[in-house]
């Protein structure tokens, strides 16, 4: 059911052989991520701007559904220091730092497919912007916790609690 | 002017030839042909008598061969081989020593750009900003006092900003076109979250950090957050409770999310194993019933059950205390508990613990009482 439906992809493409000898096909079942969220951070709004409309074109044509983008508010930090080496305490100069934001949120990736955008967006990373990337996967109840171990187990003397 | 070939010394020269008066020593001179004009003197001397006293100091230096030009009118000066009254030859050649290595100057490449090129074999990687082969008449910087701002030519706010002139529309076309391959698609079975939720139900949060610096690594990658419904846990109701109290904090009753959130380890996967034994060990002993779980006091419950409680002894004393003074036949508890008026009590006193004080409440239970002690509503 749901294990054929997840490798519905690889093995369709095993029956129509691929004219690319780079791409590789694994049996494993691959990883799912619910959301990828991308925050991007720069001092530049236009760059910022300009990396936004490449990343919502990219996502697009690679197939990936984009939720929302939205512009967090941007941080200035201001720093008031003394213009002189010496003395002279009532001459300051100031400077700010401002950061703007952008978040991207994609939905409903497979870990093959988040590889391959991710790789292709950071790699474009213009020099002086950071990103932070949130993945959430999601996955099974794993065996051990489907039901109470102490069920299984063979019956044991209860010893006293020690305190 | 008389011009003639002269021979002397197996070299050849062809001289404007002028008789120079011998006076004891003759100058060195350079003679600019057009306008006839004298502007210094040239001496001729055998090469074995120079006597320098008397000479110009221009003199040594055309016999020394450091000055091959005149200084008084930048005309050559060329030595010739025998002394005599024979004039030096002038040519008019490049004023001064033309510098070896001149670049000539070449139109930019933007002049012979088609329009319809293919501008991803001009920047197919990110590069600088190079105003000779961007064909954009773009101007950036502060312009000067009714002015524009500077040209690209030169321009060092074009080159500092980056640039996105390698990821055009259809360069990005290209580059996904040539991913698409190595993509895989999302099984469509899934297609809400509730469906995700349903079969599975365990959702793990991971941060990635990108950021130039020295160092690639970001000490807060390895934090680890899991997140499970409970509803979706087998787990019965002493069960429910006695993990919700293990957990404490972690848990969030308006949406019945418990949040594990892991950084006690150094890497990644050990904080994600560490979750996963948490939550087992966390299931596992809320199905354990311990012995001092019996000792569980009123306190510590954490709704309000109305069976063996206060509330419901009072009401029955009080109930058989009415019927007692009406001389009534004894009815017993159990009649009384099943009755409708103590159901009704029973019910608003709950709600009235469990959900807090409202209009609603507070109204169903002064309803009840009215009912239970037969009281009519004051006028």
């Amino acid at each position: 059911d749901l294990m054929r439906v997840r490798l519905a992809g690889s093995r369709a493409d095993s029956q129509r052989p691929k004219t690319n000898p780079l791409v590789s096909i694994s049996d494993e079942p691959e990883t799912l991520y619910k959301r990828l969220s991308l925050l991007v951070k720069g001092h530049d709004k236009a760059v910022l701007d300009s990396y936004e409309y490449f990343a919502v074109l990219a996502a697009k044509e690679l197939g990936i559904s984009v939720e929302k983008v939205h512009k967090p508010p941007k941080n200035i930090e201001r720093l008031t220091l003394l213009k002189s080496v010496h003395i002279y305490k009532k001459h300051r100069v100031q400077y700010e730092m401002r950061t703007h934001y952008m978040c991207l949120e994609l939905k409903y990736l497979t870990s093959s497919t988040a590889a391959v955008y991710l790789e292709y967006v950071q790699r474009n990373l213009p020099e002086g912007v950071a990103m932070e990337v949130k993945k959430t996967k999601i996955e099974k109840i794993p065996e051990h916790i489907q039901e109470p171990v102490w069920d299984t187990l063979p019956s044991v003397e209860e010893t006293e609690v020690k305190s | 002017m008389v011009l003639r070939r002269v021979k002397k010394d197996g070299f050849e020269y062809i001289a404007t030839l002028q008789r120079v008066k011998k006076v004891g020593f003759e100058d060195i001179a350079c003679r600019k042909e057009e306008s006839g004009k004298v502007c210094g003197s040239l001496k001729e001397f055998p090469e074995d008598s120079v006597d320098k006293h008397h000479f110009y100091l221009l003199e040594p230096l055309v016999w020394e061969q450091w000055l091959d030009v005149c200084p008084f009118c930048t005309t050559a000066l060329r030595r010739v081989k025998k002394g005599g009254f024979e004039d030096v030859a002038t040519s008019t050649r490049r004023r001064g020593r033309a510098p070896q290595f001149i670049r000539s100057h070449v139109p930019p490449r933007t002049e012979r750009m088609a329009v319809d090129q293919d501008w991803s074999s001009v920047y197919p990687t990110a590069a600088a900003f190079k105003p000779a082969s961007v064909p954009l008449p773009i101007r950036m910087g502060y312009p000067v006092k009714r002015g524009v701002p500077p040209p690209k030519e030169g321009n060092l706010e074009l080159i500092k900003i980056p640039n996105f002139l390698h990821l055009t529309p259809p360069a990005i076309k290209k580059h996904c076109a040539a991913l698409k391959d190595f993509c895989t698609e999302w099984p469509s079975a899934l297609d809400s979250d509730e469906k995700c939720e349903q079969h599975f139900p365990i959702e793990i949060e991971t941060v990635d950090y990108v950021s130039a610096g020295t160092s690639i690594r970001n000490p807060k990658a390895r934090v680890v957050t899991l997140r499970v419904k409970l509803s979706n846990l087998n787990l019965d109701d002493h069960a429910k409770k006695k993990l919700i109290k293990l957990v404490g904090e972690r848990y969030c009753k308006d949406t019945d999310v418990l949040n594990i959130t892991t950084d006690r380890c150094p890497l990644r996967r050990q904080n994600y194993d560490y979750g996963i034994h948490l939550l087992t060990v966390l299931y596992h002993e809320s199905w354990k019933t311990e012995m001092w779980e019996s000792e569980k006091t009123e306190e510590d419950m954490e709704e309000y059950i109305w069976e063996n409680s206060c509330s419901q002894k009072n009401a029955v004393e009080t109930l058989l205390r009415i019927k007692a003074s009406e001389n009534v036949s004894n009815v017993t508890k159990e009649e009384l508990l099943a009755s409708e008026v103590v159901k009704n009590y029973r019910n608003s006193v709950i709600a009235l613990k469990n959900e807090g004080e409202t209009e609603n409440t507070m109204s169903q239970y002064k309803e009840s009482v009215k009912k239970l002690l037969n009281i009519q509503a004051l006028p």
